[in-house]
């Protein structure tokens, strides 16, 4: 593990892109020199709030997934797993995403070789819809009007198309029921270290990227750059260094605080009975692959009758199948059109696990969780 | 080659957003499209599925139930249409129909004398309705029919009403109505009786949703509430062909079919809508992305583009025009081409 | 014994199966409230089955395993006990007892231990009385 401190070689990337522009340029090394098929990454569609998964192939394009997009809460190891699993591509991951791919490796549905990962730091993402509300609430500006957004030193920062900022606290957003989507705020990975290399603007100067190399594909990727002629390093100072992990060191105190909460049992969150049996949160898990073979779709769990279904033969049957490998992406929670807070005890049974294991879904160094190893060790 | 585009839900009136993936210019799946304010990413089991009338559409043209080439089929179509007197040809529009091609449809069925018909569950149009932030913030919300599992967009607005301390009453054909799982106050007989024993619990504050009424006294019992009401409909634009067309009562629609020898349907599907017997008409010909119970008894099928190889716009229930576009290209004919086509 | 209340017993069958068997050729009495299902290997066992179980109206669920060490199939007892504490975490999470879900190394020979758990278990679950699932 190395750090660097990146910046892109290339006018319009440096412009367009976030503190440096090293990731647009890394991806644009690796389309131009045949390195990989294409590039998924996240581009804005309707607007600065529609982040939606973009395949790119000429890296003439790779300039519209150039900046960063906070109000963007997607999750891309589900396409990678169910679309790219023979072809060679570059993806850009937030830690849930990255740790989604690394379950997936785990399981062999998604080919190490063939991919390659440039991580985001993450401080947390904002739901497209209540961001704009947020925005409206308490902001002076029209979200209509927002050009980008930033999380930086405990604010939402917006930036208007007249050049203008405007920064509110996210502590006071979040205590009104904005900001962060809940399951960033408990959320303390904020660095893709599973990811070949990770990048962000923690510590870095002005118009640097800074990067975390993890492994030696990585470093290849750094090295090709910038022999390439696409992209300058220089060495972060001590100071630099220290300053990220200062940051991700708050980050994360955040999230153990929010951690502390006491959170309900099934049993006792009446939400439940809310569900409406339409298993969108188990078609959007990343880690839950079986698709079809789902043992929920099995005559003797199947139950059309009743709705809400049996907490137990339902939420029950898919922790166990997977709770461990909770990854707390929130995808769950963002697609139950009931508004069940799903990923509340998925995660909840991760750190279970955890404490009993030692085995954090997604970063541990472990091969495979060890309920699939086949160890002769107890718990 | 992987793409994801924005289109709309086609399953009910509720107007949800949805992303479709591409993968090498074929559909695959559906994606989240949290960006949409109607549903903020969230779909039900029915819009995650609906891009199955794509991957099951009709391949060809069907005259008697032989596969046919559709230049032929409407070759057939305009013979039917010219062997019987104008008067006995009966043009059905429906919800499923964009605002364009409703105005298309009744453009044709007007230039050739034929009776026009929609229906749209025995609803009818209330102009001005309650929008689902007025759900949210209703102070009570009357909810007929089980909105939460057949609309569940609107379904999670009845919640939010109930996190907001609204008091939820529910009216359900049977005990087993998943909407009963969140009401305060459940009932299982008549709308009418349901109106009249709640009107002392019926404020101005309130809102009333429906998706279904016994019969059209129950409209006009809805009509004069003292309280904002939204009516949801079964199919994703009959909000907008109300614009366009007149909607006709069951009753409306059993005497017009019963003086109707050819049955012009307009991507509809007036058989599993209407209790009727069909087998009384003596040609029934469809327009039809893909099967359903009136093309399985029709006498000529003719393939139309579905929603996704399309573009147009949808009103969605509480009264918002909604644009989408193609996300597959298609050489299939739209309803307007078939349109100009029957026209000459 | 007139009770009412429902074991279902998931037990493996080189050990604890055969400990029920030896119990019932030694003719020793105990509470006759188990069902008894015979699996392979407690390590095939999956958490499903036991939910299913408790959803389907029984108080109590019992496996029974091979000891440590005596697995037919190398491993199989560690794999189930590792599970066994995700069922535990998990049916904490339903407002199950934890004590409702048992689960013991019961060898062959062992008619006698099969005999005592069956009879401490009827107890702990006459203690709690029947399970009431919402």
């Amino acid at each position: 593990m190395s750090y660097v401190l990146a910046k892109s070689q290339n006018d319009d990337i440096l412009k367009a892109g976030e503190c440096g522009g090293a990731v647009t340029s890394i991806l644009k090394y690796l389309l131009d020199e045949g390195i990989v098929d294409g590039v998924l990454a996240i581009s804005p569609c309707d607007d600065v709030y529609d982040g939606i998964p973009t395949f790119v192939t000429n890296s003439e394009d790779l300039i519209n997934t150039a900046g960063s997009y906070h109000c963007a809460p997607t999750m891309i190891g589900g396409l990678v797993q169910k679309y790219f699993f023979d072809k060679k591509v570059a993806v850009t991951a937030k830690p849930c995403d990255m740790r989604a791919i690394e379950e997936l490796i785990v399981r062999h549905k998604i080919n190490k070789d063939n991919i390659y990962v440039i991580g985001l730091n993450c401080g947390g993402t904002v739901s497209p819809v209540s961001g704009r509300k947020m925005i409206d609430r308490f902001y002076e500006a029209d979200p209509d009007d927002v050009v980008s957004e930033e999380i930086d030193k405990g604010k939402f920062i917006i930036e208007l198309a007249d050049g203008s900022e405007e920064a509110v606290k996210i502590h006071d957003l979040e205590n009104e029921g904005y900001g962060r989507r809940t399951n960033c705020q408990r959320c303390d990975v904020k660095i893709p270290r599973k990811a070949n290399i990770a990048c962000g603007n923690w510590g870095a100067e002005d118009g640097w990227t800074f990067i975390e190399i993890n492994d030696e594909k990585g470093q290849e990727l750094i090295d090709g750059a910038k022999k390439a002629g696409i992209l300058e390093t220089k060495s972060p100072a001590d100071a630099a260094v220290q300053g990220r992990e200062k940051v991700e060191g708050i980050m994360i105190n955040m999230a153990k605080k929010v951690q502390n909460a006491i959170y309900p049992t099934v049993s006792e969150m009446d939400e439940w009975s809310r569900c409406i049996s339409c298993y969108a949160c188990r078609d959007v898990c990343p880690i839950c692959w079986c698709f079809e073979n789902c043992e929920l779709n099995k005559p003797y769990f199947k139950d059309v009758q009743n709705i809400p279904p049996s907490p137990i033969a339902f939420q029950g049957v898919r922790l166990s199948h997977m709770s461990f490998s909770c990854v707390d992406c929130g995808q769950c929670d963002d697609v139950c059109p009931m508004d069940i807070p799903v990923s509340l005890i998925f995660d909840k049974l991760q750190k279970k696990y955890f404490d009993r294991t030692g085995y954090v879904a997604g970063v541990s160094d472990d091969v495979k969780p060890p309920l699939y190893s086949p160890e002769k060790t107890e718990l | 080659m992987l793409e994801i585009k924005h289109t709309l839900c086609p399953s009910c009136s509720v107007g949800c957003g949805i992303n479709v993936i591409l993968n090498d210019g074929e559909i695959v799946g559906t994606f989240p499209y949290k960006r949409h304010p109607v549903n903020a990413g969230k779909n039900c089991l029915n819009g995650r599925t609906s891009i199955e009338s794509y991957q099951n559409k009709f391949q060809t043209a069907l005259v008697s139930n032989s596969e046919t080439d559709t230049e032929k089929a409407i070759g057939d179509v305009l013979k039917e249409l010219n062997s019987v007197d104008a008067s006995d040809v009966t043009v059905i529009c429906s919800g499923n129909n964009s605002v364009e091609e409703c105005k298309a449809i009744k453009e044709f069925g007007e230039s050739k004398n034929y009776n026009i018909a929609f229906y749209a569950d025995n609803l009818k149009d209330f102009g001005e309705v309650a929008s689902y932030d007025d759900i949210e913030n209703a102070a009570s919300v009357f909810v007929i029919g089980d909105l939460l599992y057949e609309n569940p967009l609107i379904g999670r607005r009845i919640v939010h009403a109930k996190q907001n301390d609204a008091k939820i009453y529910a009216l359900g054909k049977s005990d087993k109505s998943v909407t009963f799982n969140i009401a305060d106050e459940v009932a299982t007989g008549s709308v009418q009786e349901f109106l009249d024993s709640n009107s002392a619990n019926i404020e101005e504050s309130s809102v009333i949703v429906f998706n279904y009424v016994d019969g059209q006294e129950d409209l006009e019992k809805l009509e004069n509430a003292n309280c904002k009401v939204l009516p949801v409909f079964s199919k994703s634009n009959s909000k907008g062909a109300f614009s366009v067309v007149d909607a006709k009562s069951e009753e409306e629609m059993i005497e017009l079919l019963d003086n109707t020898k050819v049955l012009l349907v307009f991507n509809d599907d007036v058989v599993n809508d209407i209790d009727y017997d069909f087998t009384k008409i003596s040609k029934i010909i469809s327009f039809a992305p893909c099967e359903n119970d009136t093309t399985a008894i029709s006498n000529i099928v003719i393939p139309i583009k579905t929603w996704l190889e399309n573009d147009g716009s949808f009103v969605n229930a509480m009264g918002e025009s909604q644009a989408f576009s193609a996300v597959v290209e298609s050489d299939v004919l739209s309803e307007i081409e078939i349109i100009e086509k029957l026209n000459g | 014994m007139a009770d009412d209340l429902k074991i279902v017993g998931l037990l493996c069958n080189w050990c604890c199966y055969g400990g029920a068997d030896t119990a019932g050729t030694a003719r020793m009495q105990y509470s006759p409230n188990i069902r008894i299902i015979r699996v392979m290997c407690s390590g095939r066992i999956n958490p499903s089955m036991i939910f299913k179980a408790f959803q389907e109206g029984a108080d109590g669920v019992f496996v029974g395993g091979c000891h440590i060490g005596d697995c037919h199939y190398d491993a199989g007892n560690y794999k189930w006990s590792r599970r066994s504490k995700i069922v535990e975490d998990i049916l904490e999470e339903f407002g199950i007892e934890k004590e409702r879900f048992r689960h013991e190394w019961i060898s062959a020979s062992e008619g006698e231990k099969f005999q005592r758990t069956m009879e401490e278990f009827h107890k702990t679950l006459t203690k709690l009385g029947p399970l009431e699932l919402e």
